[in-house]
This record gives C-alpha cells, sequence and structure tokens, in this order.
C-alpha cells in the first residue's frame, strides 16, 4: 500500500512537471550548460575558449563590457551574440543572469595584493602600434616572458605551440590577445600577468604599457590567411563528392 | 417454488430473452486445449472499453479548441481531482491496446486462425487494426501541444506528397489552409466521433464472426485446412470440446484483470504523456517527435533515400494494407501449425525485428543533429590539454561553425556525421581540408561559411585528432605531387 | 417458431399476386426517392467537409516593420500572426519565418517548414546553417539545400517593401506540391 502511495505521488509529480518555454528558462546553471560551456568547458574552464571561471578576468572586466560581449559577441573572435535581437537565442534577461551567475560562482579576490590590477581594455593609446611593436621593450619583454614556452620569437616551443601563425592571429581580436597576456590561462598552465612579470629583470608584474606593448608586437605579426593549396583544389573541383 | 429474485429474473427474460440468446453464446463448445494462447483479444477488447469510459471523461473536461486545449490538460494534470490519473489511464490503455491488438493479429497470423473459414473475420480485424492506429494519432494529436502542432505538420506534409490532390487533401485534413482551430476541431471530431463509431461498428461483426465460425481449435502439424472436409472436422472437434464458460471465459477474465492492472500500475507510476511545451509555432527550438508507435515510421522516414520517399511514404501503407487483407486468399487453405510455416514465422520474426529496429532508431535518432551541442557540449578536457593556441581557435571553429552539432567526440555531440574522436588517423590534411570544403557524404559543403583562417584552424585542431603516437595516414595528394 | 415459418410463405406469395407493373413501378420509385434523399442529406454534408478545398483564401500581406529592423547580410527570426487565423486559433495563431537580408531592397523570407516533412528548422548564423531536428535536413543561407533528406531548398515568401517596411504574402501551409 505505501508502495502504491509513494509510486502514486511519483506519476502525479511527473505530471506537475512541465517544460518551461525556452525563454523561460531561468536557471542560470541550466543556461550555462547550454549556452557556454560548449566552448568555456562544463565549468568554466578548459574549454578552447578562455575560463570564465578565473576571478582575475571577473575582477578587471567592467560590467558593461562582459554584457556586450555576451549579447553581441566580440568582433574578429569566435565569440558569437547571444542576444536575440543579435540573432541569438537568449532574451536580455538571460543574458544577466547569465552574467551575474559566472560572477556569482566564480569571482573572488584574486589571491594578489601586490600592486594595482591593469586595465581590461585597452586604455585610449596614444603611440603609434606600429612604433609599439618595433620597441626594444616590446622584444624584450616577449622574449623573456613570452619566449620561454612560444619560442623567442613567437615560433613555438616545447612548451607551447607557436603563436606567429597566421590563422591563430586571424581569430584572435588585439583585445582577446591583451586578455589572455593579463590572465594567462590558468587552466592550462599559462602564467598571468604577474608571473610572467617575473621573469623579467625587475621582477615585476606586466605593466599597462607592457602588457600594451606585448600585444602590439604578437598582432605584428598578423598577415592574411592565403587559402592553402589544397583548399582552392578542393573549393574549384565541387564535383569530386566522396 | 422458485423465489422472489427468480421470478423477477424470469419476468425480464420472457421479454429480454437473454437466456436463449446470449447464454449459448456463454456456453457455445470451443476446442479443447487452447492454453492461454486466446486470450489477446479479448484484452484487446477490454482495452477498447477502458479507453470508451476515460475518453468520455476525459472530455467532459477537455476543450477541444485550439485557444484553451493546452490549459485544459494542464488542469486535468494539476487541478482537476484525479485528471492527471485518468490522462495517464487513457494513455497507457492506448499502448496496451495498441501492443494486445499487435499480439493477437500476431497469434492470429502464426495459429493460421484466418484461414477458411474465418477470412472475414480476418478482413474485419486488419480494418481494426487501422482504426486503432488511427485513434493513436488522432489522439496524439489532441494533447495540443508542440509535439501534436509539428506531427500534425510531418502528417500534412506526407499527405501532401500524393499526387494531384495532395494539397487539397492536405486542407481538408487540416480544417483550413493552415494548423490551427479547425485542425485541432476535426482530429477531435475524428478521434471522439467517427473512429470509435467505426471501430464499434466493426467490431460487431468481427466478434459475430467469433461466434459463427466457432473459436479455431489449437493447429496441430499435419492437419492442414480444406475446405471440403474442414466443417465435418471441426464438428468433431466441437462435440468433443468443452463450454466457453467457465474455463476459457476465466482465462480471458484473468488476462484481461492482470492487463488492467499492469495499466493502472504503469499509470500510477510513470504519469500521463505530456502535455509538453506549448503549441507556438514561433518556438523553433521544438524537436517534434511521435509517440513510440509511430516512431518506426519516423525512422523509415529519417532512412530512405530521399528520391525513393515519395513512393515508400505513398506506397509502403497501400501495399502493407493490401497484403493484409489479401492474405486469406492466397493462404486461406493448407498448413495451420507454423511449424510447418517457416516463411510465415520467418516474416514475423523479420516484422517484428525490423519494427525493433526502426523504433529503437527512432527513438536514438542518430540523424537528428544535436541542435545545442556546439554550446552546450564541452570539447573533452584531454583533448583541450594538448592543443597549441592555432588548435585552440580550431576547436573554437569547431564548436562555433556547429561541427558539433553533428560530430561527436568521445561519443558526445551529434550522431549524424561520424565520430570524430580519432578523424585523423582516416584522414590526411588534405583529405580534411577537401572534406571540410566540399562536403560530401551527407555532409554540406562549408567552403564558403569557412575562412581561410578557420579552415587552416580547423584542419589543425582536427589534425590532433587520433591517438598519441599513431602515424598519420598517407596523403594521397603528397604522393601525387612526388609521382 | 412456428409462427415465422407459416407467415413468411404467405408474405411472399401476396406479392407474387400484385400486378408486376406495379410492384416495380413501387421499386423503381423507393430507389429514386432514396437516391434523392441521400443526396440531399449527403452533398451538403460532403460539401461543408470538404469546404477547405472549395473555399481557399488566397495568402494577405503581413507587415513585418521597417527595414531598418534587418540587418544587411544577416538572417532573423520574426513572429507575424497567421492573416488566415481563427480567432479561437490561441497560440498556433502565430508564425515564424526567417529573414535575411541581402541588400538594400532585396530580401529572402524563408518559411520554417522543412521541405522534407515540415518540421521548424533552427538557424545557426555562426556556420550559416538551417539544420532541421527531426531528420536533419541541411540547408544553406540562401535556402538552398545543403544535405540529408529534403526534397529542394526551404520554402520562401513572396516579400516585397512598402515605404520601408518589409511585407510578406503569408497564410498557407506549405507543401510539396503548393510550395509558396
Amino acid at each position: 500500500m505505501a508502495l502504491v502511495l509513494v509510486a502514486a505521488g511519483c506519476g502525479r509529480r511527473l505530471a506537475h512537471e512541465r517544460p518551461p518555454r525556452p525563454s523561460e528558462v531561468r536557471d542560470f546553471e541550466q543556461l550555462f550548460a547550454r549556452n557556454c560551456s560548449g566552448c568555456h568547458g562544463a565549468e568554466g574552464r578548459l574549454g578552447p575558449a578562455p575560463p570564465l571561471a578565473d576571478p582575475l578576468f571577473l575582477a578587471i572586466i567592467p560590467e558593461a563590457e562582459m554584457k556586450r560581449v555576451v549579447s553581441e559577441g566580440r568582433a574578429r573572435t569566435l565569440m558569437p551574440a547571444f542576444a536575440r535581437e543579435q540573432g541569438g537565442t537568449l532574451t536580455a534577461e538571460q543574458v544577466d543572469i547569465v552574467i551575474s551567475g559566472v560572477r556569482k560562482k566564480w569571482a573572488g579576490k584574486p589571491d594578489d595584493t601586490a600592486g594595482p590590477l591593469p586595465d581590461y581594455l585597452a586604455p585610449a593609446d596614444k603611440t603609434d602600434v606600429h612604433a609599439r611593436a618595433n620597441r626594444e621593450e616590446a622584444f624584450q619583454v616577449f622574449a623573456l616572458s613570452c619566449g620561454n614556452c612560444h619560442g623567442t620569437s613567437g615560433q613555438g616551443g616545447n612548451e607551447a605551440g607557436p603563436l606567429k601563425n597566421a590563422a591563430f592571429l586571424s581569430l584572435v581580436s588585439d583585445q582577446a590577445l591583451r586578455r589572455i597576456v593579463i590572465t594567462g590561462r590558468p587552466d592550462l598552465g599559462m602564467p598571468d600577468f604577474r608571473k610572467l612579470g617575473a621573469m623579467l629583470p625587475a621582477g615585476q608584474p606586466l605593466t599597462n604599457e607592457q602588457i600594451a606593448d606585448v600585444v602590439a608586437l604578437v598582432a605584428s605579426w598578423r598577415r592574411p590567411v592565403e587559402q592553402s593549396q589544397t583548399a582552392s583544389a578542393a573549393a574549384a573541383g565541387g564535383s569530386s563528392e566522396r | 417454488m422458485p423465489s422472489r429474485t427468480q421470478r423477477i429474473i424470469d419476468w425480464f427474460d420472457l421479454r429480454l430473452g437473454i437466456r436463449t440468446a446470449v447464454l449459448p453464446i456463454l456456453t457455445h463448445p470451443v476446442p479443447r486445449g487452447l492454453g492461454w494462447y486466446y486470450v489477446f483479444g479479448s484484452a484487446t477488447l477490454t482495452m477498447f472499453m477502458m479507453q470508451i469510459v476515460t475518453g468520455i471523461c476525459l472530455a467532459v473536461v477537455y476543450v477541444p479548441a485550439a485557444s484553451d486545449a493546452y490549459t485544459s490538460l494542464e488542469y486535468l494534470n494539476n487541478e482537476q481531482p484525479l485528471g492527471w490519473l485518468l490522462r495517464a489511464v487513457h494513455y497507457w490503455s492506448a499502448t496496451g491496446m495498441v501492443v494486445l491488438i499487435s499480439l493477437h493479429a500476431t497469434r492470429v497470423f502464426l495459429m493460421g486462425a484466418f484461414k477458411y473459414p474465418r477470412e472475414l473475420t480476418w478482413i474485419l480485424g486488419v480494418f481494426l487494426l487501422l482504426l486503432t492506429l488511427g485513434l493513436a494519432f488522432t489522439g496524439q494529436v489532441l494533447r495540443w501541444d508542440q509535439d501534436a502542432y509539428w506531427g500534425v505538420g510531418v502528417g500534412a506534409a506526407m499527405v501532401g506528397r500524393v499526387p494531384f490532390i495532395g494539397p487539397a487533401l492536405v486542407h481538408v485534413l487540416l480544417g483550413g489552409p493552415n494548423i490551427g482551430g479547425e485542425t485541432l476541431s476535426r482530429f477531435f471530431g475524428l478521434h471522439v466521433f467517427v473512429l470509435p463509431g467505426l471501430t464499434i461498428l466493426l467490431l460487431v461483426p468481427h466478434l459475430y464472426l467469433v461466434v459463427r465460425q466457432g473459436i479455431s481449435s489449437r493447429p496441430a502439424p499435419g492437419k492442414p485446412v480444406d475446405p471440403k472436409t474442414y466443417e465435418a472436422e471441426y464438428e468433431k472437434e466441437i462435440a468433443a470440446g468443452e463450454p466457453f464458460y467457465p474455463y476459457d471465459f476465466a482465462k480471458d477474465a484473468i488476462f484481461s484483470a492482470i492487463c488492467v492492472l499492469v495499466i493502472f500500475a504503469l499509470a500510477i507510476s510513470f504519469g500521463p504523456k505530456g502535455p509538453s511545451e506549448p503549441p507556438d509555432p514561433t518556438l523553433i527550438e521544438a524537436e517534434p517527435r511521435p509517440d513510440w508507435y509511430f516512431l518506426p515510421l519516423f525512422a523509415l522516414l529519417a532512412l530512405s533515400p530521399p528520391e525513393m520517399e515519395t513512393a515508400i511514404i505513398l506506397t509502403l501503407p497501400v501495399v502493407a494494407v493490401a497484403i493484409l487483407l489479401l492474405l486469406p486468399f492466397f493462404a486461406g487453405k493448407g498448413e495451420r501449425h507454423p511449424r510447418r510455416r517457416p516463411v510465415a514465422v520467418l516474416v514475423v520474426l523479420l516484422l517484428f525485428l525490423t519494427l525493433g529496429v526502426l523504433g529503437w532508431l527512432g527513438n536514438v535518432a542518430p540523424w537528428s543533429p544535436e541542435m545545442f551541442a556546439w554550446s552546450g557540449t564541452p570539447i573533452p578536457v584531454h583533448i583541450v590539454e594538448r592543443l597549441t593556441p592555432e588548435q585552440l581557435q580550431g576547436a573554437a571553429v569547431f564548436q562555433n561553425k556547429t561541427c558539433r552539432n553533428c560530430h561527436s567526440l568521445d561519443g558526445q555531440g551529434g550522431k549524424r556525421g561520424p565520430d570524430l574522436t580519432l578523424v585523423a588517423t582516416r584522414l590526411s590534411h588534405s583529405e580534411l581540408i577537401r572534406q571540410v570544403i566540399q562536403g560530401g557524404g551527407n555532409m554540406p559543403a562549408y567552403g564558403k561559411q569557412l575562412s581561410p583562417a578557420e579552415v587552416e584552424a580547423l584542419v589543425s585542431f582536427l589534425g590532433t585528432l587520433r591517438r598519441e603516437g599513431e602515424p598519420l595516414p598517407r596523403s594521397p595528394a603528397a604522393d601525387e605531387t612526388k609521382n | 417458431m412456428s409462427e415465422h415459418e407459416s407467415r413468411s410463405p404467405k408474405a411472399s406469395g401476396a406479392a407474387a399476386e400484385s400486378p408486376p407493373n406495379r410492384r416495380s413501378a413501387l421499386g423503381w420509385l423507393s430507389v429514386a426517392l432514396g437516391a434523392l434523399a441521400t443526396t440531399a442529406a449527403g452533398v451538403p454534408v460532403v460539401g461543408y467537409l470538404l469546404s477547405p478545398i472549395l473555399r481557399t483564401p488566397g495568402d494577405r500581406w503581413v507587415d513585418l516593420g521597417p527595414v531598418e529592423e534587418y540587418p544587411e547580410k544577416q538572417t532573423r527570426l520574426v513572429d507575424f500572426v497567421d492573416p488566415l487565423h481563427r480567432p479561437w486559433d490561441g497560440q498556433s495563431e502565430r508564425l515564424a519565418a526567417y529573414v535575411r537580408h541581402d541588400e538594400g531592397e532585396k530580401f529572402q523570407v524563408f518559411m520554417v517548414n522543412c521541405t522534407h516533412l515540415g518540421c521548424p528548422v533552427s538557424w545557426f548564423p555562426q556556420s550559416g546553417l538551417f539544420l532541421c531536428p527531426c531528420h536533419g535536413g541541411v540547408y544553406y543561407q540562401d535556402g538552398q539545400r545543403a544535405s540529408g533528406p529534403p526534397p529542394r531548398g526551404l520554402y520562401s515568401y513572396d516579400s516585397r517593401v512598402v515605404d520601408g517596411r518589409l511585407q510578406i504574402r503569408a497564410g498557407r501551409l506549405p507543401t510539396l506540391q503548393q510550395p509558396g
């Protein structure tokens, strides 16, 4: 009898469950799993896209910028727009839920008290980018901070792959590069601006200036990607279906 | 001296003639040794009666108007006392009816009970089977939710392929130019009046014939049906038989009761089906699935080659029904026992195997892209950890360009295309590029959808998808350049 | 039982006695009148049920808002109220469409119904593809069939721009033989 009653509750409960309209889903975990985890990883880390489970990143990114990026996507990267008005699937409310959820879940005090944090967005730059990329300081910072792993001229090393790679540089914006220089990829073992700076003779965290230098240098390697021979052959010979 | 009750019974019986009309039916002699094989037909009837009772109850509350049907279903589930249970019993006994009528038909087929002189009983049974499926489909539409809405759409798309009169038929089916209020009302009329009425109309002669021709005896190998001698032999079997009541009647009653109890147990523990999302055609994320009875059909429509599809949709049902109807005419005589009819047994096995496999495929639907895999199914961590910056971008391209909706990594993701966890051991760099750009083998060409940088990064990522230390496949393109 | 046996031969005997032409006249009259009555009752019923064929209102123009709402080279999902809807259609009175703004006044407006069996296709802007969740039909952004079981490209609405506003002609459920 008790069993029947338990079971009765079961069928009845199932009857009460109704899937909400996609636009009515307000649960952060559900929204994150469905919309973000594909690129940013199930736990907000260890995905191909930079981690969101990163207190340093969450400490420096301005609220408005985060909202803009989720809603409109990030230009010159693979981050797509998620807001409905931009052709995505999330309502404005859901975008807010995702953002506040990410902050609530992963924001914390970045474990550092030494000195101010660098700006997330590149400060209004008065220096000519071309000049900046060719400064001696830029080469030095890159060679000492990044070169250990990525090779002194970005050709790639044992620890990490090349940065002087046309496809890679075409798919990341300067802002994305800047973010990675600041936060590193803690989930993949890439150090942040403090440890990168510690490799320099001064042993200090990278400054805004140095970060801008490195980004400019790396960005200066950007070349348009030519369609490879096979690719153009494949594009031309459309008939040879396999 | 007859008792008072006895006198009352007699008074009625003189006028109604129950004893002379019904008792002989109840006690009509049946052959000995029927066993428990003959219980499916009466159990199907029991299910049908449950359908009628619960159906009437539901109709008392359910609103057959497109504007309110969904709300009334939610009301039935959540507010109406025991509404959830009646909806559940209606759904599960519908399931039971489809299952039992299939078992009944299979039993009759395997035991050769459709042969002389029971051809008409079989033919009526075929129509009853079709009506049952019709009731199942129309009932699914009355559950006016997303699946119902798009289910009607699928039905319309199939009907729309009928040569010449297709579009007109669609409009008759929908009761208008598009799916809407009149569609639901039409299906309500069919489900509640027309189809049950027809079912009863055919059930009466079906049962009449069962009584008139008598229940077939258990088949025995080496005892073929011969119209010339059959009657005499059956007379002998009947003479040596027993009355239907009480023993065989009891078997029917016991089995029916068990079926009803099982239906209730299922209804109580699993509850009613749906309604799922509301019937709002602007909810584009819908992934319509038919109820289980139509999963094999759903699968067949996915798997049939496009150029043959219209022919399959239009001719297969006609051929199947024609075969069933003509069966007693080309196999109406001869051996009844399954041991002497290997082809019949093989056909049944193949049929159920096919239906089973198709139904399973329909449930898994490997051909359906996983619409949210691109943004909701992470790249396996062990793959991410070994990637270079370019390959990480390639992995992001893989997700962003929705490759994942059709391709799995580590078994996670869409199943429409091959799993790509080890693709680099199968395809060389140049083959990968060609496949991505040209598509082929049911994959769209991505040449126009990807920038050269994206192709580069993507192929660089795909090139890492192999076991550590495994040799790369030889590139035919490289060979060509060597020669 | 005995009553029944005795009655039937008498009845047939009586029929045989009546003049043959009167019997056949009655017989013919019953058939003719019966046919007339059946037709009188049947035609309206059949006509009523088949009325959706006879009374096919043409598609009507529906306003989808100002052209500026649709960025060039992008595809947007819009919904609108079926111009031929019944007052009691409820949620199902709404319909969805994909608007692709090519450039200037050039628009393509696709129906969401897959041409295979009518399931709603989803648009993926990043890969520029429409995917169908039912049997895996795929279309390119211009509506061309890309792969899978669909026998043709996406159905599209007639569209026009009037006073800077996009309009489409809509109302009928598209099927293979009656696409637009």
